[in-house]
């Protein structure tokens, strides 16, 4: 049985004189895992080392147990869906798909039965007849998307995988992703849509200029940057004493009172002695609506970790 | 997995990839290039059979003809031939020098037609001075032509530069394409990948240049003398063209491979392009030992004519056009496959290595 985990030890990649990614160290655990960066940040070159379209000058890439440089073994669990067409020119939908499953060395009949739930899973039977030269690019997404998933993979690698699709497709291959993430598979996408990587993510991986900022689940990442102080969201109906109480407090560094005064942003230096003195507040006859981290999310530790450029 | 599963997805690989490589747009030139000594020999057909069918009203029998001597005078050539075909005189006098003293002849050539030759008579005052029968096809003369053809054009040019199509295309094309990830990414072993897209490379390129080089083959043969063809056929015809379709085929196993191992190699294809037609055509003046490293030292040993080399021809051509040491037929088979499987190998440690990076994300 394969290791259940995506391993990167120490890799680094260059392209001639160009840095790809440098000493990557990651330990990708099964579940939605999302790469993000700006553009030439090295997320497309994490992928293509997983695939083994590339190899990595330093270090070992381990997929569940596998190696890239044995691509015999490796794509039977692994499914990439690129940036780019693969399709040959002329070929329609679904011979795309097929041939795919035929290389694979499934027979027809399974290859043909295959390819029409892959093509049903992403909403592309109607238009599997026609050539693929012919598709929207949101059309093209989903031909690329139903040719990674259709051998069933352990592994689902994606480059942008949501770009070009309509909010309801949208909608449905996110639900694809979770399902796939459900049955304890690893579904490694990339994206820059930092509300999408929020909504999906189980895990994410901040890369800027080849080497990883950050990785985990949004919320211990965020925990961790200490530099900017946290943000919350309160509710309540007496805002304005609320505030002044918790300017009493040494870790509150800044409070907004919002506009229809039913509403406080705070930025705490300390989440804990917040929580505290929040649960103080509220107790002493005050109460409190709603308390929710403002900036527990992508954009957001995209802005601390990396930049405001995306 | 076992080897049966690798055959069939090498199969699988060269089914897919031959559409590609038969229907490509890089493909069209080559189509041209084995098609090319074809239209050659099929206008040469047809202009013969045209004059023969025009002068067979007018033909001259054979005696008549024979019957002329060199010092007859034109009417008595005129008198036992009848009207020839083609009469011409010369406009004017032409100077002649005889010794130091210049003087003016007047010439006329004549020419007949027996139903299969052509004579030439050349007159000079009057009197007959020179008469020449040239059949109108030779077969002869013309196998030694295709075999020309087939040794200068179609080894050295039309399967030296098809095969560099076809074979660089088959994975430096998909490089350029943005296509290659596509058969990177099924579960088979790059040597699989190799193996199949050689095959199917080396079917089309065979397919191709074989068919058109049996289709000259039989263009050239097609307006020839009924008789003579039979007689061909029952000694050494079969022979021939097995021999010439062997040599086509081994063209292509050998550059095949040279082309499929430097379009992994190497990203610009004019360099090996240029350095490997370099080093076949100095083969024949290479030493013995380096003229076993070259595709074209084994094939031209299988050609069953040797090609015509005119006597007066510049001493570089000769020397460029002059075939190596020919080994047997056995050995020359046998060394190209040796060869061949060298250069394959050397391309699968390639192919392992090969990374794709259609540029930085």
């Amino acid at each position: 049985m394969s290791a259940p985990e995506v391993v990167f030890d120490e890799v680094s990649k260059f392209y001639g004189e160009v840095l790809g990614v440098n000493r990557v160290t990651l330990r990708i655990p099964p579940g939605i895992t999302s790469l993000v960066g700006p553009n030439g940040s090295g997320k497309t070159t994490l992928m293509n080392l997983m695939a083994g379209l590339i190899y990595a000058d330093r270090g070992v890439v381990t997929m569940r147990g596998l190696s890239p440089r044995d691509p015999e073994n490796l794509m039977r669990i692994l499914g990439y869906a690129t940036q780019y067409d693969a399709a040959p020119r002329g070929v329609t939908g679904f011979d795309f798909v097929m041939t795919g499953l035929l290389l694979a060395g499934f027979s027809a009949s399974e290859a043909s039965q295959r390819t029409q739930r892959a093509l049903e899973r992403v909403r592309m039977t109607e238009a599997a007849p026609r050539k693929v030269a012919s598709y929207s690019k949101g059309m093209r997404q989903r031909i690329r998307l139903a040719q990674a998933i259709a051998h069933d993979p352990e592994v689902l690698v994606l480059d942008e995988p949501l770009n070009g699709l309509d909010p309801l497709v949208r909608a449905e291959t996110i639900a694809l992703f979770r399902e796939f993430s459900a049955l304890g598979r690893h579904v490694i996408l990339s994206s820059h849509v930092l509300q999408e990587v929020d909504i999906i993510s189980d895990q994410v991986i901040l890369i800027a200029n080849g080497m990883i900022i950050a990785e985990g689940e949004i919320r211990s990442v965020r925990e961790e940057i200490h530099e900017h102080p946290s943000q919350f969201l309160i509710r309540c109906r007496d805002a304005a004493r609320i505030a002044s109480l918790l300017f009493e407090q040494d870790h509150i560094t800044q409070i907004q009172i919002q506009d229809d005064r039913l509403g406080l942003l705070v930025m705490t230096r300390s989440r804990r002695e917040f929580s505290r003195a929040l649960t103080r507040i509220s107790l002493s006859g005050h109460p409190v609506e709603s308390v929710v981290p403002a900036d527990e999310n992508m954009g957001a530790l995209y802005e601390y970790l990396i930049g405001g450029d995306r | 997995m076992i080897t049966g599963a690798r055959v069939n997805q090498t199969w699988t690989i060269a089914r897919l990839q031959l559409t590609r490589v038969f229907f490509s747009k890089r493909s069209f030139w080559v189509y041209l290039l084995a098609l090319f000594p074809s239209v050659i020999f099929f206008g040469h057909g047809i202009e013969s059979k045209i004059r023969s069918d025009r002068w067979a009203s007018r033909a001259t029998p054979i005696a008549k003809l024979e019957a002329i001597r060199i010092g007859d005078s034109e009417e008595e050539v005129l008198q036992r031939a009848g009207f020839p075909i083609n009469d011409h005189r010369n406009e004017g006098r032409r100077r002649r020098v005889r010794g130091r003293e210049e003087q003016e002849v007047d010439r006329r050539y004549m020419m007949y037609f027996d139903g299969r030759s052509r004579w030439n008579l050349r007159f000079e005052d009057g009197i007959l001075q020179s008469k020449m029968s040239r059949p109108l096809l030779n077969f002869e003369e013309d196998r030694q032509v295709f075999a020309g053809v087939f040794q200068y054009f179609y080894l050295r040019l039309a399967i030296f530069f098809g095969c560099l199509g076809i074979f660089m295309n088959l994975f430096r094309g998909e490089m350029l394409d943005k296509t290659l990830h596509f058969w990177f990414l099924v579960p088979a072993r790059r040597e699989v990948l190799l193996a199949g897209k050689y095959l199917a490379g080396l079917i089309a390129s065979i397919l191709i240049f074989g068919t058109g080089a049996a289709l000259c083959f039989g263009i050239m043969i097609w307006p020839q003398d009924a008789a003579e063809v039979s007689a061909f056929w029952q000694s050494y015809g079969a022979s021939h063209m097995f021999w010439y379709a062997a040599a086509a085929a081994l063209a292509c196993v050998g550059y095949g491979s040279v082309f499929l191992a430097a379009g992994l190699l190497l990203r610009n294809p004019i360099i090996p392009a240029v350095t490997i037609l370099f080093w076949e055509n100095i083969n024949g003046v290479l030493p013995a030992a380096l003229q076993k490293l070259s595709v074209l030292y084994y094939v031209q040993s299988l050609c069953p004519v040797p090609p015509p080399m005119e006597a007066d021809a510049p001493l570089l051509i000769k020397l460029l056009a002059s075939p190596a040491e020919p080994p047997s037929a056995a050995f020359a088979i046998l060394g190209l496959l040796g060869v061949t499987v060298l250069v394959l190998w050397a391309a699968s440690r390639a192919v392992r290595r090969l990374e794709i990076n259609y540029g930085i994300d």
